[in-house]
């Protein structure tokens, strides 16, 4: 007698649709959001208010741009996380408390995204109309939220990195390196706490650390989740004999 | 020409093998990856101010450095007993070991919060000058390192309790590991935050 599969959801398109919503996520915020947005990197917080007023000014509408589609795909990160969700699911079991943090924070960092990118929009909307100081003041509330914010995203990572860990495979869905590296991540965010001390140096919004470093090691989590979440998408839909 | 090697293969693989759980080696690799690059950030600082660091290094107590120093080392000779006991199957005197690491580790808490209250309530803060910046920011994240070593023992002298052999024993030489991290973060942290270069 045939073993019953261990998912009744055996959409596995939808599934591998869902997973590469990271990488999606990740071109969208690098260029609309990083490159359009001019965040990649950001003006330092020792910047003169009238450099940064006069970006808005001069570049209005690929700072519109670039966060109108910032705020349009922020939410295929909550879908990534679905998808890396249901092979957690398929994993450890279903209903797993881990499971539910890493989708919960995957969902809740959709929010500093769509809230940070609404106030550069903002600046962007009237910035003839604004002073300096007030757009200036725009782009740091921005800053602020988006790296004091990181705490939901490692909830994600704890639950993730925790949860594949408890994949008792001969060959786990996610290399134990691959559950550390998520675990370590969310852990290293901590660092974003300095930055609101600084307005230059390496712990500045725009220094070495707070954002090279910590921006680097987030850029290189989605396309390496997303490459073992499809991975496992497969071996589940084999495991299934769909 | 190479003499016969009289050890089998798999007991080659067990000398070579990692204690404790292989991927909790990633993450401290990671980790200590991150502190080298903060290290070196500090000394581009330093070659780039000498003059700075040198005053503001005579400001700290290479005293309460060199306790921290001790009060590492000897929780993680702790620990190093624990985890001996522990693989001779003695549990308890792994536990009692494991809980002595925690509570001698402790006193580096204390001397950290005498040593950043004498700071602050001299006006020296993070925003003093670029040395302290560091000073604050690279000792706040390893005492972070700490706390999160500190409840790691605390579990783990739980878990010792009512062990489950090689699964505990796994845990307790991770755990060991980890809390070796935190010592050895801070022997770099001590020479270069309070010695290196002299003092003014």
């Amino acid at each position: 007698m045939a073993s019953a599969p261990m998912t009744e959801d055996n959409s596995y398109g939808a599934w591998k649709f869902c997973a590469w919503n990271g990488m999606i996520f990740m071109a969208v915020f690098m260029y609309f959001w990083g490159w359009l947005g001019h965040n990649l990197p950001p003006f330092a917080g020792d910047t003169p208010a009238s450099e940064v007023a006069a970006y808005f000014r001069d570049h209005r509408d690929a700072v519109r741009l670039g966060m109108v589609m910032s705020m349009t795909f922020a939410v295929s990160y909550a879908v990534w996380g679905i998808a890396i969700g249901k092979v957690m699911d398929y994993a450890i079991g279903r209903g797993h408390i881990l499971t539910d943090l890493q989708v919960w924070g995957a969902g809740l960092t959709v929010v500093p995204i769509l809230v940070s990118s609404s106030f550069w929009l903002l600046g962007s909307y009237r910035p003839e109309a604004l002073d300096d100081t007030t757009l200036q003041m725009i782009y740091d509330a921005a800053w602020l939220l988006i790296d004091l914010a990181y705490a939901v995203t490692s909830v994600q990572m704890f639950g993730l990195g925790f949860g594949f860990l408890r994949d008792k495979r001969a060959e786990p869905f996610f290399p134990k390196w691959v559950c550390w590296y998520s675990i370590w991540v969310g852990f290293m965010f901590v660092a974003e706490c300095f930055m609101p001390f600084f307005k230059g140096g390496a712990f500045n919004r725009s220094g070495i650390l707070n954002y090279w470093i910590e921006f680097s090691i987030f850029f290189a989590y989605a396309p390496i989740i997303t490459w073992y979440s499809l991975k496992a998408i497969g071996r589940i839909r084999v495991e299934n004999g769909d | 020409m190479h003499a016969p090697s009289t050890m089998s293969a798999d007991a080659r693989k067990k000398t070579l093998a990692l204690p404790g759980d292989e991927g909790v080696f990633f993450f401290i690799t990671a980790d200590m990856a991150m502190f080298a690059l903060f290290f070196l950030v500090f000394m581009v600082g330093q070659a780039q101010a000498p003059d700075i660091y040198r005053a503001s290094r005579a400001a700290l107590d290479p005293a309460l450095g060199l306790l921290n120093t001790l009060i590492l080392a000897t929780s993680g000779w702790l620990m190093v007993r624990a985890v001996e006991a522990a693989r001779r199957e003695q549990w308890s005197a792994a536990r009692r070991n494991v809980i002595a690491a925690a509570l001698v580790g402790l006193g580096f808490a204390a001397t950290k919060a005498f040593e950043y209250h004498a700071k602050i309530s001299h006006g020296i803060t993070l925003n003093t000058n670029e040395f302290f910046t560091y000073y604050y920011a690279f000792t706040g994240l390893h005492f972070f390192h700490f706390v999160i070593g500190v409840l790691v023992l605390a579990i783990t002298q739980a878990k010792l309790a009512a062990p489950e052999g090689e699964k505990t024993r796994i845990w307790l030489e991770s755990a060991a590991a980890y809390w070796h991290m935190v010592d050895l973060l801070w022997m770099v942290l001590f020479p270069m935050l309070y010695l290196a270069g002299g003092t003014a």
